[in-house]
């Protein structure tokens, strides 16, 4: 291959954004003849120039043959791949007709839709769903960031996700490593590294990070809740907390130093395997290293029954140390103010109540009714919201087993949108076999995966490159960026607005509830409240690219507290406690831990983790691509070298890894990466290579070397308050495949309801499963004060808010808007605007008079028509009180009182006071209309014998004037 | 005089082999070649007194490199900037220089069709830098760590210069007295 030139003719640069994973790298591609001939990353952006294995193939992946490029619809059995190709708009009418019909037999609820990790917004997606009328969506949400972020908004009103490393002292890298999954990022924290910055890492993988940390924590794997509580209980008991920050900011101070008494390091040393000592230099390094980071880790959200247990242990370190929303602190960015939030995107107000209570979750923090509690409060206190996408969603493995079990009530349809539920949902193979089950199945994908292999109808998707992308993190921050689309999709393939926007269309929904033609336009609509001085969202991605509010630290300072229900960070939190659950985190182990399960630990003696983003791949994608798949092209585990000598496992080994749940197998890397007594299989592994159809218990090999057929989803598994199930610190036994025995076959992973292979089938309902903790009950205080209509009242604050728009009432009888601090009038909901002593609709512009009268405008002089005259009239003018301005003889122009001019509501032409002569801007002089004759501003006549220069100057803007007021005239 | 050489900061590296694939992909690389792969002994040490590196390498465009002299026909060249490459032209794939190489960083691909076996190795991009001097080769422009860095030694004021009169390095197999240009800052070792 030829040297390409970016710089030939006829090369266009287009700014774009990286797609393979959530960092979103800058990418410049170069565009010749509507094609992308070359890519590079963008060394404006936040990558700095780096472009990881994955970004740098998207040329690769853009082109791949194995991509999906048209609609394929289902000929033969299901999996048989046996497909007819279909023009889109007729399979989407074959699709809408199908899911009208299962909408109309059994109710909206019925048609579910998993989504993956779309790394843009995905607010489309709940447009449909909620305009549709269904309340199951859901995503991996709950494995990924969604518990820990409803928890920290528990305690302190907003995820305090936003670090300011630049100006902090330390940083704990707790369960994340950004040397595999964030490469940016760990740019950063290397360079902030070298400089001084001291960095924790708690993993117990010896990671990329962790080979580059100041201190390392390798604890057993599932124990970071313990670790968590540990290390509060030494900040707490060691005098090291910022007591002016609590005193000021905090509730629940005595109450949490109580609680947290039994939690010590020596306790948790056992747990942990960590020594007490190495526990407590941890806890204060990062005490006093103050302002410190603590960067969120996936972990938090994966390690089953502890999981937000352990995240609502890490907000409170962060909250006792004062580290919160302070400068070199984590930042709470608040919903954007300024420009649309992903919220404001899915019209939620569409889905019925009735159908909100239908989701299909137990699991309160992370749905409709944790939601509705911490949203409302959202918009009291920052006057927006979270989305409803994310982070109130169905519980996936609640719905794959009502499509098994008809429990809660019988699922019927599913769509896959971006995702590979065999591959990224807990226990894979009940999963399999609810994409088996369903009645109809339709997939969205680049490639045939093995769910799409099972699908009734598989969309084809546009991929990087080929769609505009938009960072918003999730609809949860106040800052955006963004990158165009480099070339139009290839082929049929939609990008997931056109999906959604078609799918919505054909099923009748309201056109103008999908008025975008394309996603452009949409964002369009997002930013524009921005105000910048462009006009198309491409516009924005070429001279603006990354929009950020000024940095604005310590925002409780002017908001007057916290964004909590008290306004406080709430250290015991009230919202936990009016969902039943403990108000402070309450140890509890992973399900399967030596502690509390020994004799489990005799038959499967070590602890497995199921590990993170590796390299080259991410989640389940990627395997498909030989270019980067030579990297790690087989599956392997890692096993301590003590530990597989006594097994007799040598590096490569094939060797069977095996829980309560089933068996995979996996290659061995004997290396002293993991402790001893501790397994690491990385996740995600499926073969594109193989024939799908020639095992349809084992898809293209989804099962026999994925993790996920090893976890559990067990109602009484997963957390309690947000539902996460556990990928970490489960126990498992390991041992090498043998001649007879190397061959996976269906019998090593049954599905089971409960998850048990020596269970096969359904052998209980998962609505009979207890869950972890039976709920506290909590019951709420009744209102102290006279509530009216239309109004609620805050049992934590004490205050009465509007129902609708949750504004506080005040005491002075006016609301006020938490988004400015603005006045509302209470009856109107108009603003009050103290400058110019009016009410302002901010809807229309509008103003009002304080008695809600409209107030009017000529010419930009406000009149008051029916008034006498509110201010002074010369003597030379007229009051007229039917117009309500004044009047200088029968000419209409009207008195501006501000500049003592009377201007001419036709031409916006100024004409003084007591003659009605024009003013000539250009020459300085007045003008007489009738005569054409011209005075000086002290109206002495001017001769008409001007120098030539001004003369030409200023005649023919005062001919324009007269011709305009002879036009006047005559009307 | 320019002279070229590249400096790698293992302190930085974290062995993702974006740079691997960078090369393969825009250097058009046969699949059963890489020019400059990411080498690592694994986790070494007692559990958890435990140390990792990885190594980055490519051909080290030696100031005496031993495979040029070698070549029978002139196919292997050394430009005047220290730049080691060879004309595919006049390449007959004996592997002379294949074996003379002390880091066995040249080789043959088999996947190319016959006449196409002509041997391969790094050339600090020298295509991509001939369209444009100031380009770095996609190793290196691609690398999010910014552990390698490429410039000329003979600029005092080139970030390369400033690194290796600042910052101790080490070249590889520097007893052989062949010059590598490849010069590596060690990485500060093991955690705790």
């Amino acid at each position: 291959m030829a040297e390409i030139d970016i710089h030939a003719p006829g090369v266009e640069m287009v700014k774009s954004l990286c797609y393979f994973c959530h960092a979103n790298c800058g990418v410049l591609a170069y565009v010749k003849d509507g094609d992308v001939i070359k890519i590079e990353g963008d060394p404006n952006y936040t990558n700095q120039g780096g472009l990881c294995c994955r970004g740098t193939s998207a040329l690769k992946h853009v082109n791949h043959p194995a991509r999906v490029n048209h609609v394929l619809k289902r000929a033969g059995e299901k999996g048989e791949g046996k497909w007819i190709q279909m023009d889109y708009d007729e399979a989407i009418k074959e699709v809408a007709d199908r899911l009208n019909q299962i909408k109309a037999e059994s109710g909206a609820e019925a048609v579910a839709s998993a989504g993956g990790t779309t790394r843009t917004d995905d607010w489309a997606r709940r447009r449909w769903l909620n305009q549709f009328g269904t309340p199951n969506g859901f995503h991996n949400a709950l494995l990924c960031w969604i518990p820990t972020f409803m928890a920290e908004t528990c305690v302190s009103g907003w995820s305090p996700f936003e670090t300011d490393l630049g100006g902090a002292k330390s940083l704990i890298l707790w369960g994340m490593n950004p040397g595999a999954s964030t490469l940016p990022g760990m740019h950063g924290y290397t360079d902030l590294q070298l400089a001084g910055l001291k960095i924790i890492v708690v993993d117990p993988r010896y990671s990329e990070t962790a080979s580059k940390a100041d201190l390392w924590l390798p604890l057993r794997p599932g124990s970071d809740a313990a670790l968590a509580l540990a290390m509060l209980n030494a900040i707490m008991y060691g005098g090291m907390c910022d007591y002016d920050y609590i005193d000021a900011w905090c509730s629940g101070y005595d109450e949490l130093m109580e609680h947290i008494a039994p939690y010590t390091p020596e306790w948790a040393s056992e747990i942990t395997w960590l020594e007490p000592d190495l526990i407590r230099q941890a806890a204060a390094m990062y005490a006093t290293n103050r302002p410190g980071c603590i960067q969120w880790g996936c972990t938090w959200d994966q390690i089953g029954r502890a999981s937000t247990t352990g995240s609502h242990a890490i907000a409170l370190l962060r909250a006792v140390t004062g580290n919160i929303e302070v400068p070199g602190g984590d930042g709470m960015p608040g919903p954007a103010l300024n420009f649309l939030t992903d919220e404001e995107m899915e019209a939620n107000e569409t889905l019925p109540e009735e159908q909100k209570a239908k989701q299909i979750s137990r699991f309160k923090l992370t749905s409709w009714p944790g939601y509705t509690l911490i949203s409302d409060t959202a918009k009291r206190q920052w006057g927006k919201t979270l989305p409803t996408e994310w982070f109130c969603e169905a519980h996936g493995p609640s719905v794959f087993k009502a499509i098994i079990t008809g429990d809660p009530y019988q699922v019927r349809a599913l769509i896959c949108n971006a995702t590979n539920p065999v591959n990224s949902y807990g226990d894979a193979k009940m999963v399999l076999e609810a994409l088996k089950k369903v009645e109809f199945l339709v997939t969205v994908d680049y490639w045939i995966t093995p769910t799409a292999l099972l699908s009734d109808y598989v969309f084809p998707a546009a991929g990087a490159l080929e769609r505009p992308i938009i960072v918003t993190h999730y609809g949860a921050t106040d800052s955006l960026m963004g990158g165009r689309r480099a070339i139009q999709p290839k082929y049929d393939r939609h990008d997931d607005y056109m999906f959604w926007k078609k799918l919505g269309l054909a099923c009748g929904q309201d056109p103008e509830m999908w008025p975008w033609e394309n996603i452009e336009e949409a964002y369009w609509d997002i930013i524009e409240p921005l105000g910048l001085p462009i006009e198309s969202y491409d516009e924005f991605v070429d001279n603006v690219r990354m929009y950020y509010p000024p940095l604005h630290q310590k925002k409780f300072e002017g908001h007057g507290g916290f964004w909590t229900p008290s306004g406080k960070i709430e250290l015991n939190s009230t919202i936990m406690q009016e969902l039943g659950f403990p108000g402070m985190p309450t140890y509890i182990g992973t399900i399967e831990n030596p502690i509390d399960t020994p004799e489990l630990a005799e038959e499967y003696p070590f602890v497995l983790t199921t590990g993170g983003g590796f390299m080259p791949y991410h989640h389940s994608e990627h395997f498909n691509m030989p270019g980067i798949r030579f990297i790690y092209p087989q599956p392997f585990f890692s096993i301590h070298p003590d530990t597989a000598e006594k097994l007799g496992i040598a590096y490569g080994d094939w060797c069977w890894i095996e829980t309560r749940r089933g068996r995979i197998k996996m290659r061995a890397n004997v290396e002293p990466e993991v402790d001893p007594r501790v397994i690491f299989c990385p996740r995600g592994w499926w073969f594109p290579e193989r024939d799908g159809s020639a095992d349809l218990n084992n898809p293209f090999g989804c099962l026999e070397s994925n993790v996920n057929t090893l976890t559990s989803v067990d109602a009484e598994h997963c957390d309690p308050m947000g539902g996460s199930w556990a990928n970490r610190g489960l126990l498992c036994k390991v041992y090498k495949c043998t001649d007879i025995d190397h061959e996976f076959t269906a019998d090593d992973a049954q599905w089971s309801i409960p998850g048990s292979v020596s269970e096969p089938g359904v052998t209980v309902m998962p609505s009979d499963q207890p869950l972890a903790r039976e709920p506290i009950p909590f019951e709420k205080p009744q209102p102290t004060k006279d509530v009216p209509e239309g109004y609620y009242w805050v049992w934590q604050d004490d205050g009465i808010y509007n129902k609708e728009s949750h504004f506080k009432l005040d005491d002075s009888g006016w609301l006020i808007d938490p988004k400015n601090k603005a006045y509302i009038d209470a009856y109107t909901g108009w603003r009050y605007d103290a400058a110019a002593e009016c009410l302002v609709d901010d809807a229309t512009g509008q103003q009002y008079t304080m008695d809600r009268e409209p107030i009017t405008y000529v010419a930009g002089v406000r009149t008051y028509p029916g008034q006498a005259a509110p201010y002074e009239v010369p003597s030379t003018l007229t009051w007229d009180t039917e117009l309500g301005y004044a009047r200088l003889g029968d000419n209409m122009y009207i008195y501006d009182p501000n500049s003592g001019w009377m201007i001419d509501p036709e031409t916006n032409v100024y004409h003084d006071a007591n003659y009605g002569y024009a003013y000539d801007p250009t020459a300085q002089n007045l003008i007489d209309m009738a005569t054409g004759k011209r005075y000086s501003m002290s109206y002495e006549p001017i001769d008409e014998n001007p120098t030539a220069e001004q003369g030409s100057a200023a005649e023919p803007s005062a001919e324009a004037q007269v011709e305009a007021a002879e036009a006047a005239e005559e009307e | 005089m320019t002279r070229y050489c590249m400096v790698i900061d293992q302190r930085r590296c974290i062995g993702c082999h974006s740079c691997s694939v960078a090369c393969r992909v825009w250097n058009d690389v046969p699949e059963d070649l890489i020019y400059n792969p990411v080498l690592s002994t694994g986790v070494e040490g007692e559990w958890p007194n435990v140390h990792r590196n990885w190594l980055p390498t490519l051909c080290m465009h030696c100031e005496k490199p031993a495979c040029v002299p070698q070549c029978p026909t002139g196919a292997s060249q050394q430009d005047a900037d220290g730049t080691v490459w060879i004309e595919y032209d006049k390449c007959m794939a004996c592997k002379v220089c294949v074996n003379a190489c002390p880091y066995g960083m040249r080789d043959q691909s088999k996947l190319q069709p016959r006449l196409h076996q002509f041997i391969r190795k790094c050339t600090f991009c020298r295509d991509k830098r001939k369209m444009d001097p100031d380009a770095q080769p996609y190793c290196v422009a691609t690398c999010h760590q910014k552990a390698r860095i490429f410039g000329d030694l003979d600029d005092p004021n080139s970030e390369v210069s400033k690194l290796i009169n600042s910052v101790e390095t080490v070249r590889l197999l520097e007893d052989l007295n062949t010059g590598p240009q490849i010069y590596y800052i060690p990485a500060l070792g093991g955690t705790r």
